[in-house]
């Protein structure tokens, strides 16, 4: 604001002018001496009163006559900031809009959030668009996407702007640039530009500057949304017990010390609390006050740029599973007599999970309800009420071992390896004695060396379908899959093309054998648990016929994608999951690289030079002297109305 | 300000400055007109009726007048009558008022009245007295005397006397005057009492009027200020009285006939008292002519 619109408006500073003159008009009268004073009355209280209540009306008239006066007079003076399109030689734009609405976009921007402040941004650009213009939104939160194609309809990219929500994801800005450069750049208008309403920070600090070299002109407009800020972040939080997890990160600049995590149930009570470790990440322990209480979240306590992620649901460890263990007593048990092999070594693991050996595998499904996976040490085959039962375990997201062995090749008539597999297996000689550890990957790739030498004699071969449905975690010496897995439904099957008696190999005395047990039990607790992943993170259920999901903000639209369903969690936060009837939890958690709130640095060009300005003059000096003209109206007849008041009186 | 009854101020005398010419000049001019020496000589001689007023010696009740007309009247006898002037001054604080179109005070005015008064009374052989209503410590009486000395004495009261005291707050004042006048004071008397009447106890009227017993003649002169006659303040205004507290902030436009007629309310009320007991009532402003309130007191009192 310049010195003369200043001035302007102190004129505005008069409004007390009309109190003071009031004020010195209702003073009381001056004092005269009279004798005969006590023969005088006072003056009627109703006169007094109306006196009162037409001096009012007349004091609020010139108060704000005076008001619009300095209004008027700064009117020439005062700029909007608003942004605002320039066009050369009056053409038309093909403008696209990037909008930020990554999680960095929540912190403040004066009184606002950074999104509300992009998104009046928007309008306003959209305001100062003419018919002919054609305007498209991106969003640039991670991924990037289209909010709205190109269109001339300035109504729908009003609409669209309005329809905009904040999220937390994270930022995608190369991405959403290059999406809208290829919105406009096949546009017709030769005047075509990209306005980019973001904080810039992406992460990427140093990375390039962005619309460096853009063929399409990119204006990083509202600078304000780039102020430095700091933040940090509870990344999760988990129960043990009657203790709690938290770890925390913090952004470049900004750091944990002296703040405090509290856990705190449904209802907000606090439940505990301690005290961060000084750092930018890092981790600590909460203690509940027994193990009956019900944490709901962890939140940070004091405040920093973004508040949205200072808060992490509190989610339980798996409770105590178990695994189901259908092995053949007679084959593996050991020489010394006792369980069968894998059993044993199942318990040597001390999983905390228990076992529940079984003689063959159920033909229905709720049997294995409260089974995190299944064991399965050469199965004859299944039955057709074992593979229904087999497949909705693992559509429910169950996890599978299974020890392909001579039985598994002489299935009997009827019986089969479907689901897991969709050919018979053969079981014959072998030339490769054991598996090439090169080929080991995953958590079996280091001790995947004591597997080279098994002592086999002969194998299960899978028919070259099933293989290439295969991921193999270690092969022979030969190129065939030694350990592979493949995902069925929304769970897991693992095979291994040896049975586990050592009759057959040394498979299940070598070291490899445990990891084998423990990386696939380990799979199956994961399975179980709920599950935790990036905030913006595809989450997919292949196979599912019916999938319900509800966000922290409600209901959440589920997409399909050849024919499997989608959902992208848009915040942080929980996630009710409802799948073909079956209840789940999600949580997404937030990117940690979206706590860097430094901005990217921007291309020189990207000023907005010839395309846009942020201040636009707004003429309302014509309804300022309309309300002037009708205020001084309003006097005149308030003092003619007085006036015959005064008259009748009289 | 400070309270009423301490109020205590010099007399604004205005244009009837110097008093004493002054009064000499009212004097002469009353001289021009109709001179009486209000002396009728010694001797027993009948000099009319008048009505009986409590108090009236009952030695000079007419019986005959009684059976005849069933009317108490009592004989009056010239060669008893006592013609001196005793003044019964108003000095309280209200007498100095002076308005903004008044020539002088009203305690001035009443003043060169007074002295013209005592200079008639003097001339023509009759004693002259002073009493103070009020004022302040320097308003002393001049007791009854004749002579040109008199004079000289009644005018340095008048002109050492300041305007103070509260009648209305200290009925006592007027009390202690009045019976001070009785005592001294004979049948035949002539009081004339000078004063605005506007601050005085509601009761005054009355005591005042009972001097006009026992063959005096009282002869009440209100004093008063144009503005109070006339109420010329406009729009609102914030009235102090200078006796008795009052203040007042009305509307002038509103409240003008109400005062007037509160005034003439009061006026009459004294008229009244004045005349019941044969008394005599006059009104001057301080604009009128001295020459003629006085010739006309005169002729009151004649």
């Amino acid at each position: 604001m310049s010195f003369l619109s200043t001035l302007a408006l102190a004129v505005a500073l008069l409004v007390v002018a009309p109190y003071v003159a009031h004020r010195l008009r209702r003073r009381r009268a001056e004092e005269q001496l009279f004798p005969p004073a006590r023969l005088v009355q006072p003056a009627p209280p109703q006169s007094r009163r109306r006196s009162r209540v037409e001096d009012r009306a007349l004091l609020v008239t010139r108060a704000a006559a005076v008001l619009l006066l300095a209004l008027l007079g700064a009117t020439p003076f005062v700029h909007c900031s608003r942004l605002s399109l320039q066009r050369s030689g009056g053409a038309s734009v093909a403008m696209a809009i990037v909008v930020d609405d990554s999680m960095s976009m929540n912190a403040l921007a004066g009184d606002k959030s950074r999104f509300e402040r992009a998104r009046e941004g928007a309008r306003e650009l959209l305001a100062s668009a003419r018919e002919g213009d054609a305007v498209a939104v991106v969003l640039a939160g991670a991924p990037a996407r289209v909010a709205l194609a190109a269109t001339t309809d300035l109504g729908a990219a009003r609409d669209a702007v309005d329809a905009l929500s904040a999220a937390d994801r994270a930022t995608d800005l190369d991405g959403a640039v290059a999406l809208a450069r290829g919105l406009v750049s096949s546009l017709p208008q030769v005047d075509r530009r990209i306005v980019v309403l973001s904080d810039l920070a992406d992460g990427q600090h140093d990375g390039p500057p962005l619309g460096e070299g853009s063929s399409v002109p990119v204006w990083v407009a509202l600078p304000e949304l780039r102020a430095p800020a700091a933040d940090c972040a509870a990344m999760r939080a988990d129960r043990t017990g009657a203790r709690v997890h938290v770890a925390f990160a913090c952004g470049p600049g900004a750091s944990a010390a002296g703040r405090d995590v509290a856990v705190e149930d449904a209802q907000g009570k606090r439940l505990g609390q301690a005290a961060l470790p000084a750092g930018a990440s890092g981790e600590t322990m909460v203690l509940l006050p027994s193990e009956d209480a019900a944490p709901f979240r962890a939140r940070l306590l004091g405040g920093d740029a973004v508040a949205s992620d200072d808060a992490a649901p509190v989610l339980a460890e798996v409770t105590r599973g178990a695994i189901a263990v259908v092995a053949d007593t007679v084959d593996e048990t050991v020489a010394t007599g006792g369980a069968p092999i894998v059993e044993q070594a199942l318990s040597a693991l001390k999983l905390d999970l228990d076992m529940r050996p079984l003689p063959a595998f159920p033909d229905r499904a709720e049997d294995l309800g409260g089974d995190l996976g299944v064991l399965l040490d050469d199965p004859p085959g299944f039955t057709p009420e074992q593979r229904h039962a087999l497949g909705a375990f693992l559509d429910g997201g169950g996890v599978v071992l299974v020890a392909l062995g001579p039985h598994a090749a002489a299935a009997p008539l009827g019986a089969s390896l479907e689901p897991l597999l969709g050919h018979a297996v053969t079981w014959g000689e072998t030339r490769s004695t054991g598996g090439d550890p090169a080929s080991a990957i995953g958590q079996l790739a280091e001790p995947a060396r004591s597997l080279a030498e098994l002592g086999a004699t002969r194998r299960a071969t899978l028919a070259p379908e099933d293989v290439t449905a295969l991921e193999p975690l270690v092969k022979w010496t030969d190129g065939a899959p030694l350990v592979a897995r493949r995902v069925i439904g929304r769970g897991e099957a693992w095979m291994v093309t040896l049975p586990f008696s050592v009759d057959e190999s040394d498979l299940a005395l070598r070291p490899a054998f445990l990891a084998l047990l423990d990386s696939w039990a380990r799979s199956a607790r994961e399975r179980a648990a709920p599950k935790r992943s990036d905030v913006g993170t595809v989450w997919g259920f292949p196979g599912a016929r019916a999938v319900e999901v509800v966000g922290p903000r409600g209901p959440i639209a589920v997409s399909r994608e050849q024919g499997v369903a989608r959902v992208l969690p848009p915040l942080v936060g929980v996630y009710r999951i409802t799948v073909d009837g079956k209840a789940e939890t999600r949580v997404a958690a937030p990117v940690s690289r979206e706590l860097d709130l430094r901005p990217r640095a921007a291309a020189a060009a990207t000023g907005g030079e010839g395309m846009g300005e942020r201040r636009a003059s707004v003429d309302i000096s014509g309804p300022l002297a309309l309300a002037l003209l009708a205020l001084v109206a309003a006097e005149i007849a308030l003092r003619a109305w007085s006036r015959r008041k005064v008259e009748a009186l009289a | 300000m400070s309270a009423p009854h301490a109020i205590r101020q010099a007399i604004d005398w205005g244009a009837l400055a110097p008093l004493r010419i002054r009064a000499r000049q009212v004097a002469e001019g009353v001289y021009a007109g109709s001179h009486r020496s209000a002396k009728r000589g010694a001797g027993v001689e009948f000099g009319g009726y008048r009505e009986y007023v409590p108090g009236d010696d009952l030695r000079w009740l007419d019986r005959r007048s009684l059976l005849r007309h069933d009317r108490l009247v009592v004989r009056q006898f010239e060669t008893e009558t006592d013609r001196a002037l005793c003044l019964l001054f108003d000095a309280s604080a209200s007498m100095g008022y002076r308005g903004k179109q008044a020539p002088a005070a009203k305690m001035a005015f009443a003043a060169v009245v007074a002295a013209a008064l005592a200079r008639l009374a003097i001339a023509s052989g009759d004693p002259v007295s002073l009493t103070f209503l009020g004022g302040g410590p320097r308003a002393a009486a001049v007791p009854r005397s004749a002579g040109r000395d008199q004079f000289e004495r009644i005018v340095a009261a008048l002109e050492t006397a300041e305007a103070g005291g509260d009648a209305r707050v200290d009925p006592s004042k007027l009390d202690r005057a009045l019976q001070s006048l009785a005592r001294a004071t004979r049948r035949g008397a002539i009081v004339v009492f000078l004063s605005d009447l506007v601050d005085l106890p509601d009761d005054a009227a009355e005591s005042v009027a009972a001097i006009a017993s026992r063959g005096r003649v009282l002869s009440i002169v209100q004093t008063l200020d144009p503005a109070e006659v006339d109420f010329p303040f406009q729009g609102t205004v914030r009235l102090r009285a200078l006796e008795g507290g009052a203040v007042v902030e009305t509307d002038a436009e509103t409240t003008r006939d109400r005062y007037l007629a509160a005034l003439a309310a009061l006026t009459r009320l004294w008229q009244d008292a004045a005349l019941r007991r044969g008394g005599r009532f006059l009104r001057a402003t301080t604009a009128d002519d001295p020459v003629s309130v006085v010739r006309a007191i005169v002729e009151a009192v004649r």
